[in-house]
């Protein structure tokens, strides 16, 4: 049997043709194939981002939550805080209160200074219990909360037990009070 | 017809190579940035860590505290001084060692309320810290004073009351005697082969050509143990903090007065609000300042009831 191919007119175009087509179709698989392996490295890499950077976030709130809780315990004793030797031999984790309350005039200035995130420094009386009452120049030293650092707090505070010191007369006498106080530092998170 | 010789690479090779050189590129540059940025991580990591490590140094009433802590590599802590602002800043970057080079890192950890006394940059793996508070004349702060286990200081001829507290922090690389020979000597008296020479009445220390004033122990030690910029610039910082806490205690009179506690401390604090702001160097710690600050000393410690601080 013989078997004839009409090529047409002339003879090679169809084949040659068929050819460029064939390669056309492969240029574009690999095109394709190259892409989804771009896309695919892509999106490995951002996944390894993500996971990269949660880490760092992470790492960064525990460093600054480590930082709140040796703040609390080191701050009644810096110098804006610090009963010095004011009610007596040096008193270790003792807040002046007198002091304290002359700093709250001039926080602006201490913005960031103890740490950056703070966004809360408070210090209550616990004992005697009293109304809750928030001290201002005013009305000191007539009531228990003073708020040395007054911002929102939306991220975690650290508390440590502290004795609030102060001056009081007595019948001209003059005499030092110191009453029980939780020392509170609040960060705000970033 | 086909040319002899002639090297036949279709159009679907050469798109190949493009393509995927384009992706090792890619690859390339993506990797060696994320390397990077893991470095700046680490090191910013590190420099937080130090500055979180040095809280508890905040010493009571302690004279002096000394701790020591060890980094996983090699490493460098700058620790930078910025004047800038109402109390300057602390600046620590760490650099550490990776294939044997040191990493680059400009990011800077700041920490406005810590003064830390060092050279350029203070290099290995374990490192020494002391503190001291400084007095002008309330607690300042606590100085810190940085070095390595690398270097050893021997202090040759110091006075009593130095010799008692290098041997009462028992420091490793702070001696008094049985130095070794490759030991950084620090001289009170006249001596030769010194690196540092004291004078500790004519309050001044003395390296290579550069000289510094101090006016008590903890300075001394942040005079010996820093370079000259370093220190002129803390030297300033602690100024703006004396400046600052001659305020809050003149207001602080106002507040105790209403408990009837009088005191006459209000003009001098505000003589040393004003001369502190005015010192530019260690070299203004002269007597005018000083004197100031021993008047207010002596008045403070006689108010028996009233006590400023």
């Amino acid at each position: 049997m013989r078997v004839s191919a009409n090529y047409g007119e002339l003879g090679m175009p169809h084949k040659k043709q068929k050819m460029k087509t064939k390669g056309q179709v492969k240029t574009q698989q690999m095109a394709f194939m190259l892409l989804a392996i771009t896309l695919f490295f892509v999106l490995v890499g951002l996944f390894a981002m993500v996971f990269g950077f949660a880490g760092i976030k992470e790492s960064a709130t525990a460093l600054e939550e480590k930082n709140a809780l040796l703040l609390v315990t080191k701050l009644a004793n810096s110098p804006e805080f610090s009963c010095g030797n004011s009610f007596g031999t040096g008193n270790l984790n003792c807040i002046d209160g007198d002091k304290v309350i002359s700093l709250m005039k001039n926080i602006n200035k201490y913005e960031n200074f103890w740490s950056k995130g703070v966004s809360n420094i408070e210090i209550r009386v616990i004992y005697p219990e009293k109304q809750e009452k928030l001290c201002s120049l005013g009305n000191y030293p007539d009531c228990n909360i003073i708020r040395v650092m007054s911002g929102n707090v939306s991220g975690y505070s650290a508390e440590n037990f502290v004795s609030l010191c102060r001056k009081e007369s007595n019948a001209g006498e003059v005499y030092n009070k110191c009453e029980l106080a939780k020392l509170m530092v609040s960060y705000n998170e970033q | 017809m086909k040319k002899k010789g002639a090297l036949e690479i279709s159009f679907a090779w050469i798109f190949a190579v493009v393509i995927g050189a384009i992706i090792l590129f890619i690859a390339i540059f993506a990797s060696v940035k994320l390397i990077g940025i893991g470095e700046t991580q680490m090191g910013a990591k590190a420099g937080k860590e130090i500055g979180i490590l040095l809280n508890p140094l905040e010493t009571g009433f302690e004279s002096a505290k000394s701790v020591s802590f060890t980094m996983p590599v090699l490493s460098r802590i700058y620790g930078r001084c910025d004047n800038e602002g109402n109390f300057g800043r602390q600046l620590i970057e760490v650099s550490q060692q990776s294939f044997n080079k040191w990493t680059q890192t400009d990011l800077e950890v700041q920490f406005p309320n810590k003064y830390i006394f060092n050279e350029e940059y203070v290099e290995g793996k374990k490192f020494y810290v002391f503190s001291k508070p400084f007095n002008f004349p309330f607690k300042v702060a606590d100085l810190i004073f940085l070095t390595s286990s690398e270097k050893e200081y021997c202090f040759v001829n110091a006075p009593e009351e130095i010799q008692r507290e290098i041997k009462g922090i028992s420091q490793k690389n702070m001696l008094v005697e049985n130095c070794s020979l490759n030991s950084i000597k620090i001289c009170f008296e006249s001596d030769t082969g010194c690196l540092i020479s004291v004078d500790y009445n004519g309050k001044s220390v003395q390296k290579s050509s550069e000289k510094v004033y101090f006016e008590d122990d903890a300075l001394m030690y942040a005079a010996i143990f820093s370079d000259k910029e370093i220190y002129e610039c803390q030297v300033q910082r602690l100024m703006k903090r004396v400046n600052e806490l001659s305020k809050l205690y003149q207001d602080k009179i106002s507040v105790i007065s209403r408990s009837g506690c009088n005191s006459n401390l209000g003009p001098e604090l505000d003589a040393l609000s004003s001369l502190a702001k005015g010192v530019q160097s260690s070299a203004n710690l002269g007597f005018a300042l000083i004197s100031t600050v021993k008047t207010i000393e002596e008045d403070n410690s006689y108010a028996s009831e009233c006590k400023l601080w």
